[in-house]
């Protein structure tokens, strides 16, 4: 029987797949990294610390982080991945607040809601750091690939959930 | 019981205000202020001390890889070398055929300028190509919004902002932002770059719009709603699929006569352009001073009377219609074509200038007598101007 790996390790993984997301398209290392659009990890990690980790106040803090990270390697104006990211975890923690029972697929359903909001806020911000010709499709396109491989990556991010946790979301 | 930890299983208990939605909601107020404020404002000192930080960290990371890329390529260019070869090889015997065709159309083209005393058609008139600065690109824009690379060369090694940066195929972009050590490079397809361009051959003037995803559009409609520029439209359906898009110069950002790229039609009909710098993964990059054309209020020579130098094409055209006849004499042969000889018609055979210029064999001999006794030409010259 094996054995199930420790959740901080997992949790581990997670945080180094999220920082490497970011930095690894900045790094011009041919096509391999930029066709297709690597998925935006750091979506998975805000929508997964918020539910996880309702109370604390590192996960914002290193949320943000990671935009301003992100926003530098763009060269875009800073305080644009921060504010996606942070409403990504904002929008988290309304889902989990909102959920009585969640399973995989509410899960799925309420990342897809999350990634589609930080789309309409790409959508209302980006043209005032980057000038009104700037599109979104880019960003749409990789946000939908996240939100498709969310189930793929749940566990990097979320405890299990499923037939071994039973009501795992129920109201007390 | 263990305790439970996930925040699902306290679902619907946290309705209240945390901490950490507090903090979040205020860094995320921050930074929307922080990206208005930002809004229309070159780029900040703070990031340009990012890119030179970011730059050093790229170097290192890109070097590995890059040297491992290498050598995995070569690897996997073994297994094909064979056919690779062969196919080298009858693309080696079809581009003889076509260097020996261009170099034909090529000398023609000569005489045909020193004909008409054109200038000579510089690459990237306007740019400084002696100091130009040799960089290699470290760090990629890393975000779905912009494509911008990062050079690294910066202020230390002379770039502004401003300079342009190509690299051996092309057009690559401009650079928007110089730190000590790096500078940052908006690329050609990004969504707020705007250039003039131009076909190479049609010379039909357009904007070349970045897309981001696809290649950069070429924008023509704007100049067709604008009834006084009626030009364009002649010029719009006269580009020519395949045909070299180069920058035109117009509005002083770029030199004139770097190569950009190809026009290509996609499938909606609309005209976009196969960059030429994109033909293979950019490195190294030269980035180029850019000393734009005084305009003539700016540098007003004082003199007494238009230019009338020799050399000058603008004056030649003033002064003399046409350029003296060539001494085919001294001139080599023409190269024998090998298709169909027969065929051509005979070289003109250059007749030396009449000494006495011959009278016309009169057709009827009444108006014959109110000609003047000036050589008639084979065909009649358009004497009269079209309306």
């Amino acid at each position: 029987m094996t054995r199930a790996p420790n959740q901080r390790v997992l949790r581990a993984f997670g945080l180094v797949l999220a920082i490497a997301s970011v930095i690894l398209p900045a790094l011009p290392m041919g096509p391999l990294f930029a066709q297709p659009p690597l998925p935006l990890a750091v979506l998975w990690a805000a929508y997964g610390w918020a539910a996880e980790d309702e109370a604390g106040w590192r996960a914002p803090l290193l949320l943000a982080a990671l935009g301003l990270l992100h926003d530098q390697m763009a060269g875009g104006p800073y305080g644009l991945f921060v504010a996606l990211y942070l409403s990504a975890y904002l929008m988290g923690r309304i889902v989990a607040a909102a959920m009585s029972a969640p399973n995989l697929v509410s899960l799925w359903g309420g990342f897809i809601v999350t990634a589609l909001l930080s789309i309409v806020i790409a959508w209302l911000l980006a043209p005032i750091g980057l000038g009104r010709q700037v599109g979104i499709g880019p960003y749409a396109e990789a946000a939908l690939i996240t939100a498709i491989l969310f189930p793929l990556v749940r566990p990097l991010y979320m405890s299990g959930v499923g037939a071994r946790a039973a009501q795992p979301g129920a109201r007390r | 019981m263990a305790r439970r930890r996930s925040g699902f299983r306290r679902a619907g208990a946290g309705r209240k205000l945390t901490l950490g939605v507090i903090v979040a909601a205020l860094l995320a107020l921050g930074a929307v202020g922080a990206v208005v404020y930002q809004s229309g404002q070159p780029a900040s000192v703070g990031q340009q001390v990012g890119d030179d930080i970011a730059t050093g960290g790229g170097r290192v990371a890109t070097g590995p890889v890059r040297a491992g890329e290498g050598f995995v390529s070569r690897l996997l260019n073994m297994w094909d070398a064979t056919a690779r070869i062969e196919a080298l090889e009858k693309e080696n015997r079809d581009l003889r055929a076509w260097r020996d065709l261009a170099e034909r159309l090529a000398e023609r083209n000569a005489r045909y300028e020193a004909l008409l005393r054109m200038p000579e058609d510089a690459f990237g008139a306007g740019a400084d190509v002696s100091q130009s600065i040799a960089a290699q690109l470290v760090l990629d824009s890393g975000g779905p919004f912009t494509r911008t690379l990062v050079a690294n060369a910066g202020a230390d090694h002379g770039v502004r902002v401003g300079y342009i940066a190509v690299n051996e195929n092309g057009l690559v972009g401009r650079v928007v932002s110089v730190g000590r050590r790096s500078a940052r490079v908006l690329m050609l397809d990004d969504y707020t770059s705007r250039i003039p361009v131009m076909g190479e051959a049609s010379r039909v003037r357009a904007v070349l719009a970045g897309q981001a995803t696809r290649p950069p559009e070429l924008i023509t409609r704007p100049f067709q709603m604008q009834a006084p520029m009626l030009d364009f439209i002649v010029g719009a359906q006269s580009l020519r699929e395949g045909e070299r898009v180069i920058t035109s110069g117009d509005g002083g950002l770029y030199p004139r006569g770097i190569p950009v790229g190809v026009a290509r039609r996609d499938g909606s009909g609309q005209w976009r352009v196969a960059l030429a710098a994109a033909q293979q993964p950019i490195d190294f990059v030269r980035i180029l001073p850019y000393v734009g054309v005084e305009r003539p209020e700016e540098s007003a020579v004082v003199g007494d009377g238009p230019p009338r130098a020799a050399d000058s094409s603008v004056s030649a055209i003033g002064t003399q219609t046409m350029a003296p006849p060539p001494t085919y004499q001294a001139a080599p042969p023409p190269a024998p074509r090998p298709q169909a000889p027969a065929q051509q018609p005979a070289a003109p055979r250059p007749q030396p200038a009449p000494a006495q210029p011959t009278t016309p064999q009169p057709a009827a001999p009444q108006p014959a007598a109110q000609q003047p006794a000036t050589p008639q030409p084979a065909e009649p010259a358009p004497a009269e101007p079209q309306e």
